[in-house]
Order: C-alpha cells, then sequence, then structure tokens
C-alpha cells in the first residue's frame, strides 16, 4: 500500500507537466469563451445553452486529456524504460498498474475540477447578464453532472489501462479506447433502436446483429448512463436511485477492469 | 538577403492564398451540387451519431435554422420562401427537439413563422404538441395550438382544451380563460384573435419578431373595424355594402383603415372583409387569391 502513493503522485505530477495539458486548457478556454458567443445568439433560451456548451466542453476536454495525456503515461514508462528502474525496487507489478491508475484518477479529477471552475465563471457571467433567461436553473444539478462525467472519463481510463496492458503500442490502445468511447457513449441507443418493432424501424433486423449488439451491450462499458447534460440544462429531475446504481456500476467495471489489467500485466514480457 | 527572400516569398504566398481561395470558393457556388439545406438526418441516427453532445447538437440545428430564416430575410423573390424549404426547415426544428425536445426556441420560432408564412398550422401543431408533452410546466406552447387551431383551421372546440391545459399551467391564468369562453361566440373571431396576438406579442422579446406580430395586429385590427361597419350598415339598410367605400360614403367609418401588407379590402357574398393580399393572414385571404400562395 505505501508503494502506491509515490508512483500515483509521480504519475500526476508526470501528467500535469505535460504539454498537451497547456493546450487542451487552452482549447477549453476558448470554448468558453466562444459559449458567450454562441449561446447569446439564441433568442431565449440563453441558460440552456450555455449550460450545454460548458459540460460539452468539460466532458470533451477531459476525453481529450484520457486520450492523449493518459494513455502517453502509460506508454512514456515502457519506451523509456524507466518501468525497469521502478519494478527493480520492491513495487509488484500489480501494484505498479494501481498506483498509475490512482495517480490517473487524481489527473482527471483535479482538470476536470479546474475545467469547471472556469466553465462555472463563464457561466455565471452570462447568468448576471441575462438573468430573465435562466428561470431553469440549477447549480447543484450542473455539479451533478460534472461528477458523473468525471466518473465516465475515470472509467475510460481504466479500460484503457486494461487495453495498454496488452497491446504493443500505445497507438493501437489509443484506437482501441476511442472506439471503446464511440460504442460506449452510443450502445444503448443502437440497441434501444435495433430492438423497437420492425415497423417503426422500416427494416428488419437480422438475428445475428442483434445478438451482437447485446453481447457488445454487457461488454462494453455503458457511457451514457452517465450522460445527464440534457437533464443538468434544463434542471430536469433526477432520482437519486439513479445516481446510486450508475455510481455502482462505474466503480465496479473500473474494479474490473483495473483487476484484469493488473492480471494481464503481471504475464506481459517487457522489450 | 537570403531571410528578405523569404520573407518576401512568404508574404507573397500568404497573399495568393487569400487570392485563390476566393476565386476557387467562387467557382464552388457554380458547381452542380446539391442544395445546402435539401436534407437533414433522421433524428434516431443523429441521436446515436450525436454521442453525449445530444443537447449541443440540437443546439447547433436550431441556430442553423435561425440563419436560414435570416438570409431568406434579404431575398428578393416572391414567395421569399419556397415550400419545399419550409419542409427542410420544419424537419430541421423537429430533429433539433427530438435530441433535445425540452428546448423551447425552436417550438417557439416555427409557431412565429410555419402557419403564417408557409401555411403550415396543422404541421406546427404537431411539432408543439410534442413540446408541451415533454415542458409540461410550459402554458406559452398548449396557448399556441389552441391559438392555431382556432385562427387557421378553425377548429373552435378543438383549441378549448389545449387553452384550458394552458390555464392550469403556471403564468397566464387569466386571459386564457377569458379566450377560452370567447372562442364560443363564432362573430366575435378577430377580435378575439387580436386579444390572442396581443397576449403573444406581450410575451415576446425579439424586436424583430414584435414588429411581424404587430403588423399582424394591426391588419386583424383594420378588419374588425371593417366589419363592425359591415354589421351596422346591414342593420340599417338591410343588405350587404356593396364595397367598402360605401362604408365610408355612408358615415358609418370616418376613413378607410389601411392594410399593411399593401392590399385592398373587400367584402365577401357573406359578409365577410377579407383582403386582395394580407399573406399572413390566411383565413382572411380571399379564397380567390389563395390560389396564388
Amino acid at each position: 500500500m505505501t508503494s502506491l502513493w509515490p508512483i500515483a503522485f509521480i504519475t500526476f505530477k508526470e501528467g500535469i507537466r505535460n504539454r498537451a495539458i497547456y493546450g487542451i486548457t487552452l482549447f477549453a478556454l476558448l470554448l468558453f469563451g466562444a459559449t458567450a458567443l454562441v449561446a447569446t445568439m439564441v433568442p431565449r433560451e440563453v441558460g440552456k445553452v450555455s449550460v450545454d456548451m460548458a459540460l460539452s466542453t468539460i466532458s470533451f476536454s477531459g476525453l481529450l486529456i484520457v486520450l492523449f495525456v493518459g494513455i502517453n503515461l502509460m506508454a512514456k514508462d515502457l519506451d523509456k524504460r524507466t518501468i525497469y528502474t521502478v519494478l527493480a525496487r520492491s513495487v509488484s507489478r500489480p501494484q505498479y498498474i494501481v498506483g498509475k491508475f490512482l495517480g490517473m484518477v487524481l489527473l482527471i479529477t483535479v482538470t476536470t475540477l479546474s475545467l469547471s471552475v472556469m466553465a462555472m465563471a463563464a457561466t455565471f457571467i452570462l447568468k448576471m447578464t441575462h438573468a430573465e433567461f435562466f428561470t431553469r436553473f440549477s447549480w447543484s444539478m450542473i455539479a451533478l453532472s460534472v461528477f458523473l462525467t468525471t466518473l465516465m472519463l475515470i472509467l475510460l481510463s481504466a479500460v484503457s489501462f486494461l487495453f495498454a496492458s496488452f497491446t504493443s503500442t500505445s497507438f493501437i490502445t489509443l484506437v482501441l479506447t476511442i472506439i471503446t468511447y464511440i460504442i460506449g457513449q452510443s450502445i444503448s441507443g443502437v440497441k434501444a433502436l435495433i430492438e423497437s418493432p420492425p415497423q417503426a424501424l422500416g427494416f428488419t433486423v437480422s438475428p445475428v446483429t442483434m445478438k451482437l449488439v447485446q453481447a457488445a451491450y454487457y461488454l462494453f462499458p455503458n457511457l451514457s448512463l452517465f450522460n445527464i447534460k440534457l437533464q443538468a440544462a434544463h434542471d430536469l429531475p433526477v432520482a437519486t436511485s439513479y445516481v446510486v446504481w450508475t455510481v455502482l456500476y462505474g466503480v465496479v467495471y473500473i474494479c474490473l477492469a483495473i483487476t484484469l489489467a493488473a492480471l494481464i500485466f503481471r504475464k506481459k514480457e517487457f522489450p | 538577403m537570403r531571410r528578405l527572400f523569404l520573407i518576401i516569398l512568404v508574404l507573397i504566398a500568404g497573399y495568393l492564398h487569400v487570392v485563390f481561395l476566393g476565386k476557387a470558393s467562387e467557382e464552388m457556388k457554380k458547381l452542380p451540387q446539391g442544395d445546402d439545406h435539401a436534407f437533414i438526418l433522421p433524428s434516431p441516427i443523429l441521436k446515436v451519431a450525436a454521442l453525449e453532445y445530444q443537447g449541443l447538437a440540437s443546439d447547433v440545428l436550431f441556430l442553423n435554422s435561425m440563419a436560414f430564416i435570416g438570409e431568406t430575410q434579404e431575398r428578393k423573390e416572391r414567395p421569399r420562401v419556397k415550400e419545399w424549404e419550409w419542409r427542410w426547415w420544419l424537419k430541421t426544428l423537429d430533429a433539433a427537439t427530438d435530441l433535445d425536445p425540452y428546448f423551447f426556441d425552436p417550438y417557439f420560432y416555427a409557431n412565429a413563422f410555419l402557419p403564417w408564412d408557409a401555411h403550415m398550422a396543422e404541421e406546427t401543431n404537431h411539432l408543439l404538441e410534442k413540446g408541451s408533452r415533454y415542458r409540461n410546466w410550459d402554458w406559452m406552447l398548449p396557448f399556441f395550438i389552441g391559438f392555431n387551431d382556432f385562427f387557421f383551421l378553425q377548429k373552435n372546440v378543438e383549441a378549448v382544451p389545449f387553452l384550458m391545459e394552458a390555464s392550469r399551467r403556471p403564468g397566464g391564468e387569466p386571459m386564457l380563460a377569458s379566450i377560452a369562453a370567447r372562442l364560443a361566440f363564432k362573430e366575435n373571431q378577430t377580435e378575439t384573435a387580436i386579444f390572442f396576438l396581443e397576449e403573444t406579442v406581450r410575451r415576446t422579446d425579439e424586436e424583430s419578431l414584435k414588429k411581424i406580430y404587430e403588423t399582424r395586429i394591426q391588419a386583424l385590427r383594420s378588419i374588425a373595424i371593417l366589419e363592425k361597419g359591415v354589421a351596422s350598415y346591414k342593420k340599417k339598410f338591410g343588405k350587404l355594402p356593396p364595397t367598402v367605400d360605401e362604408l365610408v360614403h355612408r358615415n358609418i367609418i370616418n376613413k378607410l383603415p389601411l392594410d399593411p401588407y399593401g392590399g385592398t379590402y373587400f367584402v365577401e357574398q357573406d359578409g365577410k372583409v377579407r383582403s386582395t393580399t394580407s399573406s399572413d393572414l390566411e383565413p382572411y385571404i380571399s379564397p380567390a387569391m389563395k390560389s396564388f400562395h
């Protein structure tokens, strides 16, 4: 346990120093600036559009961090052979994986938190200037949405660790993680679509496709569960039980992915 | 020396880049190709393709549709917007509200243009009913449905439940009850319509939209004055006036009210006052003129 924290902390520090972080932050800042521009182009629901923009920017920037900073952090140790010096000390391979992952969790949490502060500032300014269009608006719903987005990003990062444990290059990990993200976000929509009656669909779905989609539904993480941007934008009620089950699902999936990653990593042969 | 040469080269290339881009995009406009406004993806596919950014996708679709309306304002030809363009516009708003059914603006703008300019009251009500179902706290959407039912579709009975529904929602109680009551009297149609529209203007903040609605109200007011004149003429002389000028001759009204759309008024055989143009006010266009629209 004691060896986990130094690895986590070093990983976090390495991530924060990564130049990509600056680029992503600059990009997010530009988008928050654009929020003011786009939201005021909408005649009435300025509040809704600004919340849409703010939350989408947070989750998209977070996604970029998971894809371009997170995956690199894992790969760098292998590429630069620094992993030998770490493992030469009394750190087991599973400990190394878990430590790295904890560092990544820390990095994701800190970056989404700081992005949220910027987003809240942009939204706050718009709320001051267009108070009459912020009738259905709630800070707590925005905070809840940011929390679930953070959990989604951590989950995706855990899956990328799983991929990194058995692929040979970080590029393959990146591609697999992007595919997982796309499938994860759309799988419940696709499942609902193909399970709807053929009359409504306009064509019949072959049983093979049906089985494939159903298999994918249980295999890939259902990332759309963590998406309550629409509810946050309109201050619609979200049941506590929904949040509880979703968080439990996320935590279990993360544990599963990291445990599997540790198991596979134990057997991995280094170059 | 070499550095200076490189700087000049960069400057020239930069200038040429702008020139060539302009020329090429000018040529691109002439290419035989499909119209930007020709199609819209079906909503289930849009929903899947938007990943977790459905709200944002909805905003983009709506802004697109607003840009289209802005662009048509500068057109010279009449009618400004073709029928298939209105259909595309409705589809875009429908898709935007499939992605985010709680988004108010698409409903609001659909109602401001489609029943009036595109004569698509039925389709608009279909869209508004979706909005009313989701935004169950919003009195405006059932209010609009009620108005369209009454004014464009002449379905007073159908309008009443929507107005009653609107009156139950927070925001518009007192006047909605009286409108629902007015619908029972067929003869006060025009004044009821004015009453409806004044309420809409009161809740509209956008200046350009306000102006459009105010013109509509002005046209209806002119018709209301003439209708009253025709009624008292009939009472006095026992027949309909042959022309609206007759009302001025017989001192029933002081002067003829103006049609803000530039048409002239006349009395139909059934005693109704209609205009030769009033392009926005479909129920008040003479049936003979309707074939032009």
